[in-house]
């Protein structure tokens, strides 16, 4: 048995190729941990469960008054939106479509389906959802501009759905 | 001479995967900028 152990021949591009893959690698986990862990960017988490049946009838719902709620005034909402075939509901008037808030106001967003499967994507923001029958999606976010930011459905729903939207106005 | 000086130098291939890549970095980055700047959702 020779002394010596045998060295691996790797070819000088396939080894920069495995340098260059490895190198990838650590510039992604870098990226999505300064997004997740500095920036705060992260997956919606799942909140809780809820019955889709009663959601909008059971009085002890939020959701049988959707609609914003004031936490801290001028600063922290909580927004309570049920989705439905084929709108969503931001109060407690069928045909009211707007959620009005102040500039810099922080918004975490209750939002649940009573019906079939919906989506949550907040327009020009990093709020994006999926909105499942019985489970409840919990979303934050900061308004530090002042406009309108249309909150539409992203998963087909029905015949209806290309209209499902809301509108979150910040003043 | 060394077993590596004869190598064929596949300069074409190096070529594209160098436009592709840089390709990759340029959107890959504007959209993780863009992402960055729409903010926190927590």
């Amino acid at each position: 048995m020779s002394s010596s152990s045998p060295k691996l021949q790797i070819d000088p591009y396939e080894r920069g190729w495995m340098y260059f893959s490895l190198g990838l690698l650590a510039a992604f986990a870098i990226a999505i941990t300064v997004a997740g862990l500095a920036m705060g960017i992260q997956l919606p988490g799942f909140e809780q469960r809820v019955d889709p049946r009663t959601v909008d009838t059971d009085p002890n719902s939020p959701w049988s008054k959707p609609g914003l709620r004031e936490v801290v005034p001028g600063k922290e909402y909580d927004a309570y939106i049920l989705a439905q075939i084929w709108r969503y509901s931001v109060s407690e008037q069928p045909a009211q479509k707007e959620l009005e808030v102040p500039l810099g106001a922080t918004v975490t967003f209750y939002i649940t389906s009573k019906d079939v499967q919906h989506g949550f994507l907040l327009q020009n923001t990093n709020l994006n959802v999926q909105v499942v029958p019985g489970q409840v999606a919990k979303l934050t976010y900061t308004f530090n501009q002042a406009g309108r930011y249309d909150f539409i459905c992203h998963e087909y729903c029905g015949t209806g759905h290309a209209a499902m939207f809301a509108t979150v106005v910040v003043k | 001479m060394s077993e590596h000086d004869d190598h064929f130098k596949p300069r074409g291939t190096i070529a594209i995967l160098a436009i592709f890549v840089i390709t990759i970095i340029i959107l890959w980055g504007s959209v993780y900028l863009i992402l960055l700047q729409r903010g926190a959702t927590q």
